[in-house]
């Protein structure tokens, strides 16, 4: 929805002063996007699919090979970037998806459920790369259901209990608010509280993490 | 969430609108990752490459033996079963004396041959049973009875297999030639007495050659080409769209910053070369298979398989390709993988073999109606250029039609793809085209008038030819011409906008413009139609004419037929009104819908190329050379309506333009007296045209240094 792919019923979201609803375009441009499902193009080698993307984000010829060439060093895809993607492991398509993420260098970095299926190697690539972003001071959204693991790496939380935005704050806050001790109950009790059928949910929680 | 916890320190970009500029060099980069994808893939170098090569050969070997059957069923063989040598002899002779007088009557038939069967010496030999065991055709006993003037005579009898049509043709072949020796023997024998004898009933027999040279193979060529290019773009099609979804990928796309129908129409491309490729790959095989197996002289006539014809028969298939393309687009793009792709696409395949079979019916002809319907139009045009019989407004209708018809079936693709980006709360399907949408919004939609544009040139070719046949008097057609115009232009849009909530007058472009635009208006209209005129007979001088010198009576009694018309009737019915009306429609509702996906440049071109198509079918006929001029004219009514923001200062521009070119043929003799006789041929003087191109600059000036209605945000939303 921030992104602009669905349509919200009511409200709107504002990335740096941009309006979702009314200027969708520009908001795609200041935002990453890291799906755990996000797949790779089969016939193309990681090197095609980044500049495709860098230019794809506006990036004239030049400026999308220089990216490509400083994303591929940085996230340590260089030895195969000129191998097709369908012959790539698991974890080495993970780390293309995420230099494509970075190739626009966007503010704001939306993470949805990146460590979804994943092994221990694989979520601690994507770990280390929001640990990374943290320190090139970019804005990381993360959407995930491990809760415990949010905790971990999160600054502020907000809680999304079908469809609205239930708590919001810093773990300190949101435990201070609901007198519970970790995410994990309070988001139980947000349940019990407003739903009896658990069956029907739509169960979402969100932690923000400023900079 | 709130808006401040989504700031960062760095500072604030500019807010700026969400239009995004067109980049050709990033559209260039979107389609060559699309061919690089498809190209790639092996699956589609198979049906583009191997396909072909094996399928012609294939369907080359059975035409060439179908082709042999039936040749070698013209050289045919009679045996026949005789007891005696001497009776064979005999026959023999009787036969090729009957041979003789008929030969003379009959001009194509293959000459069959005969082998006579005789007993060896121990052999039991039956005439009967030779005949019932289908050993020979036909068995014959002769029986001598002495003779008649020097001749022998003789009675014959003849055995045939009553469940062989070879025997009884044998026997029929016998019967002709011996009827035919018996006349010949009377007439000599009553010629040798003196006897004055003529036969009762004389007979010739002649076999003509058909008029039209269709045969069934002539009709399933472009068939089979068709269907084989087709086949060709169905896996990209569904690899493109319904594979991104698979794949995951479709998500990350729709987060580029970029329209929707740009990243769509670099599919389109993809899916458009690789289908003319195939295309072209496919007519490579078949012209070489029939080059190969020297069937293209059998099939085609004298001049054979020219590259001509190749050519014709490509750009045939390339109008098709166009238009396949963005069927198969729209259909896949629906579709959230590849097996819900193919469970589109197969019904869409059975429903194109479906006209296919429909064109078989022998006298089906690319004319009227027929060349608007999509896909028999191709498939007919496609068999007419086969046979050499193809004419020229039909096949431009045929073209322009399937071309339009693309147009809008990508434009409906282009809603659909995407939409169902996110797995989650799925959207965006079919019904959507035919909800109403809940609210009111201020212009129409691309897709929809691009569909209507593409409903238009079909129903206003039948309409205006339907006007042209009519017998009525040149002021009822005139009427008539006049309510098909507001019916057409104006009731269609009206009809489009109302469903979609948009005001009728915002629709159609009808707000206020500045009024230094209506007086330019005002001036491009007095000016131009010198100028259209000059281009016009310029293209009579270059062959480009529509009207054949046999028709131009018809059009000399209609001009006849118009001095009868009071002139502010004609002026009203065949100046204003249709003035009005094409600009309601081409700079109001067409124009609205294009410029909200597409820049100035585009909305302009795309208006004015199709207000130029619709002026070349005008009136019931083609007229090649008015394509130039009203696409011209286009660019000038586009470029005026997207200067002032609305369609009003282009009616008028419009109206006045058709009434002067009206009044000035109409006052024909008056320019006869000015020495500017034969005004369809002739050049208009120069200082007539110096005048003319005073006045639009003058305009132009006018418009160009007015300031530019700034465009409203409504507007490109």
């Amino acid at each position: 929805m921030i992104l602009g792919l669905l349509t919200p019923t009511s409200g709107d979201a504002k990335i740096l002063g941009c309006h979702v609803s009314n200027n969708p375009l520009q908001t795609k441009r200041l935002i990453g996007l890291v799906s755990a499902s996000a797949g790779l193009y089969q016939w193309l080698t990681p090197r095609e699919l980044l500049h495709y993307f860098a230019v794809g984000f506006g990036l004239s010829e030049e400026q999308a090979t220089q990216r490509t060439h400083d994303l591929s060093h940085r996230m340590g895809i260089e030895q195969y970037l000129d191998r097709r993607c369908a012959t790539l492991s698991t974890g080495q398509s993970q780390r293309v998806n995420l230099a494509r993420t970075l190739v626009h260098d966007p503010p704001v970095v939306l993470l949805d459920e990146p460590t979804r299926g994943l092994d221990v190697v694989g979520s601690k690539v994507v770990i280390d790369f929001v640990a990374q972003l943290r320190e090139s001071n970019k804005a990381v959204i993360v959407c995930t259901h491990q809760l415990e693991e949010a905790e971990r790496f999160c600054d502020r939380f907000g809680l999304l209990y079908r469809g609205k935005l239930k708590h919001e704050g810093t773990l300190a806050e949101l435990k201070q608010e609901t007198g519970h001790p970790s995410l994990v109950e309070i988001f139980l009790r947000l349940m019990d509280d407003k739903s009896a059928k658990a069956d029907e949910l739509i169960e979402r929680k969100q932690g923000l993490d400023d900079e | 969430m709130s808006d401040n916890q989504l700031q960062t320190s760095s500072s604030p970009l500019p807010k700026r609108r969400s239009t995004v500029p067109f980049s050709m060099a990033q559209q260039i980069e979107f389609t060559r990752k699309e061919l690089r994808e498809t190209l790639r893939d092996r699956r589609t170098i198979v049906t583009l490459l191997v396909m072909p090569l094996l399928l012609y050969p294939l369907i080359g070997f059975v035409l060439r033996m179908v082709a042999f059957q039936t040749s070698s069923d013209s050289k045919v063989e009679y045996r026949l079963a005789v007891e005696t040598e001497r009776e064979a002899r005999w026959f023999s002779d009787a036969i090729q004396f009957g041979d003789r007088t008929i030969i003379t009557s009959s001009t194509s038939d293959v000459e069959p041959e005969i082998q006579f069967f005789l007993p060896n010496d121990n052999d039991e030999f039956d005439l009967e049973s030779l005949v019932a065991e289908s050993a020979v055709d036909l068995g014959v006993r002769v029986k001598f009875a002495g003779s008649i003037n020097g001749n022998q005579r003789a009675t014959v009898e003849l055995y045939e297999n009553e469940r062989s049509l070879q025997s009884r043709d044998a026997g029929d072949y016998v019967e002709r030639r011996l009827a035919a020796a018996n006349i010949e023997l009377i007439k000599n024998r009553a010629r040798q007495t003196g006897q004055s004898l003529s036969i009762p009933i004389e007979q010739t027999r002649e076999q003509i050659k058909p008029e039209e040279k269709s045969s069934a193979i002539l009709v399933l060529m472009p068939l089979v080409l068709l269907l084989m290019t087709v086949t060709g773009g169905v896996y990209p099609a569904i690899d493109l769209t319904a594979g991104e979804r698979e794949r995951n990928t479709m998500e990350t796309l729709m987060a580029l910053p970029v329209p929707r129908f740009r990243l769509l129409a670099a599919k389109y491309v993809a899916v458009v070369a690789v289908t003319m490729l195939t295309g072209l790959m496919n007519l490579l095989a078949m012209s070489l298979t029939l080059y190969a197996l020297q069937l293209d002289k059998l099939l085609l006539g004298e001049g054979g398989f020219t590259i001509a014809l190749a050519a014709k028969l490509f750009l045939a298939l390339s109008a098709f390709a166009l238009f396949y393309s963005a069927v198969l687009l729209l259909l896949t793009s629906s579709a959230r993988s590849f097996k819900e792709a193919q469970a589109y696409l197969i019904p869409l395949l059975l429903l194109s073999i479906a006209p296919g079979l429909a064109i078989m019916i022998p006298g089906w002809k690319l004319v009227g109606g027929a060349a608007a319907i999509p896909l028999v139009n191709i498939l007919l045009l496609s068999r007419e250029l086969l046979e050499g019989t193809v004419q020229g407004l039909p096949a431009a209708v045929a073209i322009i039609s399937t071309v339009l018809y693309g147009a809008s079936a990508l434009s409906l693709a282009a809603r659909v793809f995407g939409n169902d980006a996110v797995a989650v709360g799925s959207r965006g399907r079919w019904h959507e085209f035919l909800q109403r949408p809940k609210e009111s919004s201020p212009l129409p939609t691309l897709s929809s008038t691009v569909c209507t544009l593409a409903l238009l040139f079909p129903l206003y070719f039948i309409a205006s030819g339907v006007l042209a046949r009519g017998e009525a008097q040149p002021s009822v057609r005139m009427v008539m011409s006049a309510v098909m115009t507001v019916g057409l232009f104006i009731g269609v849009p009206m009809m489009l906008l109302g469903w979609q909530k948009v005001s009728f007058m915002r629709g159609i472009g009808l707000t206020p413009a500045a009024w230094p635009y209506w007086v330019a208006a005002v001036l491009f209209g007095l000016a131009t139609w010198p100028w259209v005129f000059e281009i016009v007979v310029y293209a009579h001088g270059f062959g480009i004419r529509g009207i054949d010198p046999d028709k131009i009576k018809n059009v000399e009694s209609l001009l006849a037929g118009w001095k009868q018309v009071p002139l502010w009737l004609m002026v009203l019915c065949l100046g204003i009104l249709p003035g009005v009306c094409e600009e309601a429609f081409f700079r109001g509702f067409l124009f609205n819908g294009l410029k909200r996906g597409l820049n100035a440049a585009a909305t302009i071109a795309i208006s004015a190329i199709a207000f130029g198509l619709f002026h070349v079918v005008l009136s019931g006929g083609a007229a090649p050379e008015r394509l130039l001029p009203s696409t011209l004219m286009g660019v000038l009514l586009g470029w005026l309506t997207w200067r002032c923001g609305s369609s009003i200062p282009a009616m008028i521009l419009h109206a006045i333009h058709n009434s002067t070119l009206l009044i000035v043929v109409q006052s024909r003799d008056l320019l006869a007296e000015w020495n500017i006789g034969q005004i369809e041929q002739q050049h208009l003087p120069a200082w007539w045209l110096a005048i003319s191109a005073a006045v639009l600059l003058v305009g132009a000036g006018t418009i160009r240094f007015l300031p530019q209605r700034p465009v409203t945000a409504d507007d490109s939303t």
